[in-house]
C-alpha cells in the first residue's frame, strides 16, 4: 500500500515543481494534471485497501477525472483566446490575467 | 489485484521518468506524448490496484481525449514552430528504442508472471471480483453520491453552454 502512496505523491511533487519552476503555459496544465493523478492515485490506493465494500475512493477519482478533463478543457480555452493577443506562450506574459 | 513488484516497479520508474521528461522537454509535442505515458501508466496503476473501470475512464479520457485536446491547442499556438527542424534519422532511432523497451518491458512481466512473491502486499486481506467491483460502482454513484453526480452533470453543462455563448459572442 504505502508503495503506491509512495508513487502518488512523487507524481503529485512532480506536478507542483512543473507547475512552479515551468515557463510554458501548456506544461503547466499538463503539470496540474499530474497533481490530479497522484492525487487519484491516492484515493484508489485507499479504496483498494481500507474499504473492499463502498470503494468510495474510486468514485471520487471517477468525479476528479471529469473534472479535471474539463478544467483543462476550459483552461486550454482561456489560453488560446488570450494567446490570439499576446502571440506568446511564456507564462510571464499573462500577469494580468 | 494484481500483487506482481516487477510490472509495479517497472511502472513506477516509468511514470517517474516520462513525468520529468514532460515536465522538461523542450519540445511542447514531446512533452505531449511523454504526458500520454504518464496517463496510461497510470490507468496501469489503476488497473493493478483492482479498479478496472477506473483504468478504462483514465485511459479513455486521459489516454485519448485529453491529448487531443492539448495536440489541438498546441496546433493552434504553435503551429509552424517545429517545421524546420526536420531530421531523418532521430525518427528510427527513437522507433529502435522504443521498440526494444517495450520487448524489455513485454519480457519483465512475462518473467514475473512465473515468479509473484507472496509477501509483496502484506496488508491485503481480501480477493474482491471484478463484478463486486462494479456493482460497488453503480451502487455508489446513483445511490450514494447521485446528487453530487448530478450537481457534476449540472456544472459541465453550465461550462459547455457558458463556453458556446461565450464564443458566440465574440463572432458577433
Amino acid at each position: 500500500m504505502y508503495n503506491y502512496l509512495f508513487i502518488g505523491l512523487l507524481l503529485f511533487l512532480a506536478g507542483l515543481v512543473g507547475s512552479i519552476l515551468v515557463k510554458n503555459v501548456i506544461k503547466v496544465l499538463i503539470s496540474i494534471e499530474f497533481m490530479l493523478l497522484g492525487v487519484n492515485i491516492n484515493f484508489v490506493t485507499f479504496a483498494s485497501y481500507c474499504d473492499n465494500v463502498v470503494f468510495n475512493g474510486c468514485i471520487m477519482a471517477l468525479f476528479y477525472v471529469g473534472i479535471g478533463a474539463v478544467e483543462l478543457a476550459v483552461a486550454l480555452y482561456i489560453f488560446y483566446l488570450m494567446f490570439r493577443k499576446k502571440e506568446n506562450d511564456n507564462i510571464e506574459k499573462y500577469s494580468d490575467l | 489485484m494484481i500483487n506482481n513488484p516487477v510490472i509495479f516497479y517497472t511502472a513506477s520508474v516509468l511514470i517517474i521518468i516520462f513525468a520529468l521528461l514532460s515536465l522538461f522537454a523542450k519540445n511542447v509535442i514531446c512533452s505531449l506524448l511523454s504526458a500520454i505515458g504518464v496517463f496510461l501508466l497510470g490507468a496501469l496503476f489503476f488497473y493493478i490496484l483492482g479498479s478496472e473501470y477506473n483504468a478504462i475512464i483514465q485511459a479513455a479520457i486521459y489516454g485519448l481525449a485529453v491529448p487531443v485536446i492539448i495536440g489541438v491547442s498546441i496546433m493552434f499556438t504553435q503551429g509552424g514552430k517545429y517545421e524546420r527542424t526536420k531530421s531523418y534519422v532521430m525518427p528510427y532511432i527513437t522507433a529502435m528504442c522504443a521498440g526494444i523497451f517495450v520487448l524489455a518491458f513485454v519480457y519483465l512481466v512475462m518473467m514475473s508472471l512465473v515468479m509473484t512473491p507472496d509477501t509483496f502486499n502484506i496488508m491485503e486481506n481480501s480477493q474482491i471480483s471484478v463484478f463486486d467491483n462494479l456493482s460497488a460502482f453503480a451502487h455508489g454513484i446513483f445511490v450514494n453520491y447521485v446528487w453530487a453526480f448530478e450537481l457534476v452533470s449540472l456544472l459541465l453543462t453550465i461550462i459547455i453552454a457558458g463556453l458556446s455563448m461565450f464564443n458566440g459572442r465574440r463572432n458577433v
